[in-house]
C-alpha cells in the first residue's frame, strides 16, 4: 500500500468514525428525551428546580417556613395523585415566594391516601425524610417525577432516588425508619376524613382570626390561597 | 494547504490532556468520599450534577472514564505515527461525543450545569480540533513529515 492510498484509508475510516459518532450521540439524546418526561423512574427530573423553590424556606418535619408563622396552611395530599402535583408546581410556588417565605405562613403536608397502597409507602417515606429535615424537598420532588397510578413504581430505587435528590443525608436512617411510619400516615389520613375531606388535596387555614380549623377545600388558583391565608392572620 | 508542525500539535495536545487528567481527577476524588466538586463561581451545580443517577454508569464514576480517555490521549501525544494519530482522533471524538450528551443531560434532564464537566467539555473540544488537524495533516507520513495535501 502507497502512502497515499493509507492516507486516504485512514481518513475514510476517521470520516466514517465521526458519523457514527454523530449518530450515536444523536441516538442517545432522542432517547433520553423520549424516556425520561414519564416520571416514575430514577432518572429525577426538577431537582434544581425544587432545590430553588425552597431555598430560603427551612423544613422540619412535614412544615415549610418559618414554624413561629402565625398562619399555618394544612395540605391534604397524596403522593400520587396527579392534581396534587400539578398543584404542587403550579399553584402553591405562589404562596411559597409570597407568603412562606416572608413569614407570614407555613405550610404542613399531611398524607391523605386515598389512591392505593403505594401512596402509603410513598407517604410513609415522606415523613422519613422530614425527620431529617427534607420533607417539603422530598413530597416536591416526589410530584415531579410521579409515575402512574398504582403502576408498581413507587419501590425502593424511586423511594431511594427521590430521598437522595432530596438532600436526605442519613440515607440508611431514612430507610429504617419510614418502615415504622406507617401508622402515621394512616393517623392523618383518618383525620382528613374526619374533617370531612373526600379528595385531595384539600386545605385547611389555621390562625388567629379563624377560629381553630378553616376547611377551604381545594382552591382553585393562588389567589383564592392567598386571600384566605391573608384572613386568617 | 500547511499545517502546524506536528511536533507542536503534539506538545499541545500533551497539554490540553494532562489539564484534562486533572480535571477529571478532581471530580472523581471529589465525589469517591460521597461529596461533589466544589463550583468556584458558587451555586449548587455541581452537588446537583454529582448526585445525579447520570454520574455514573454501571456504578462507575463517568468522571473514572474521563481519566482512561485523557491518559489514553496523552499517551498517543508521545508517539508519531498513525496509529497514534488515528487512535488521538478517535478517542477524541468519543469524548467529544459523550461531552455533547452529557451537556444535553445537565441542561434538559438534570437542569444544572456544573463547571467541571463544562471545562471539561471544552478540553475535550480542543483536543478533537487538535487530534483532527493531526490527522489530516500527517496521516500516512514518517514521523514528524508533513502530508503533500
Amino acid at each position: 500500500m502507497t502512502v497515499s492510498e493509507r492516507r486516504t484509508r485512514l481518513l475514510r475510516m476517521a470520516a466514517g468514525a465521526a458519523f457514527l459518532a454523530l449518530a450515536v450521540v444523536l441516538v442517545l439524546i432522542v432517547i433520553s428525551s423520549s424516556s425520561g418526561g414519564d416520571g416514575g423512574d430514577t432518572k429525577l427530573e426538577g431537582v434544581s428546580a425544587v432545590d430553588k423553590l425552597l431555598a430560603g424556606a427551612p423544613q422540619h418535619e412535614m412544615t415549610l417556613g418559618n414554624p413561629k408563622a402565625q398562619v399555618e396552611l394544612i395540605e391534604f395530599g397524596d403522593l400520587q395523585c396527579p392534581v396534587c402535583a400539578a398543584y404542587s408546581e403550579e399553584i402553591l410556588p405562589t404562596i411559597i415566594e409570597t407568603q412562606v417565605k416572608k413569614g407570614e405562613a407555613k405550610i404542613d403536608f399531611r398524607n391523605f391516601t386515598i389512591i392505593g397502597s403505594e401512596s402509603i409507602t410513598a407517604g410513609a417515606a415522606a415523613l422519613a425524610a422530614g425527620k431529617q429535615g427534607r420533607g417539603w424537598s422530598f413530597v416536591d420532588l416526589f410530584y415531579r417525577n410521579q409515575g402512574g397510578e398504582n403502576s408498581g413504581y413507587v419501590d425502593d430505587a424511586f423511594l431511594e432516588a427521590i430521598a437522595k435528590g432530596a438532600g436526605v443525608k442519613d440515607l440508611a436512617k431514612w430507610n429504617s425508619e419510614r418502615a415504622n411510619l406507617t401508622a402515621e400516615v394512616e393517623a392523618t389520613t383518618q383525620e382528613a376524613q374526619n374533617l370531612g375531606f373526600g379528595g385531595t388535596p384539600s386545605f385547611a387555614v389555621k390562625g388567629p382570626k379563624t377560629n381553630g380549623v378553616k376547611l377551604l377545600g381545594t382552591p382553585q388558583s393562588a389567589g383564592e390561597l392567598e386571600s384566605a391565608i391573608a384572613a386568617a392572620g | 494547504m500547511s499545517f502546524p508542525n506536528e511536533g507542536n500539535l503534539r506538545r499541545a495536545i500533551a497539554f490540553f490532556a494532562a489539564l484534562g487528567v486533572g480535571v477529571a481527577a478532581y471530580i472523581a476524588i471529589a465525589e469517591s468520599g460521597g461529596g461533589s466538586p466544589v463550583c468556584l463561581a458558587g451555586g449548587s451545580g455541581c452537588k446537583t450534577v454529582a448526585e445525579s443517577s447520570y454520574s455514573h454508569v454501571a456504578g462507575v464514576n463517568i468522571a473514572v472514564f474521563g481519566i482512561v480517555g485523557y491518559l489514553l490521549l496523552l499517551a498517543s501525544a508521545f508517539l508519531a505515527n498513525d496509529a497514534a494519530r488515528f487512535g488521538g482522533f478517535l478517542v477524541a471524538l468519543g469524548g467529544f461525543g459523550y461531552s455533547i450528551y452529557l451537556t444535553y443531560i445537565e441542561l434538559f434532564k438534570i437542569e444544572a450545569v456544573c463547571q467541571w464537566c463544562v471545562g471539561s467539555a471544552v478540553l475535550m473540544t480542543i483536543l478533537l480540533l487538535l487530534n483532527a488537524i493531526r490527522l489530516i495533516g500527517y496521516a500516512g507520513t514518517a514521523e514528524g513529515l508533513p502530508s503533500r495535501a
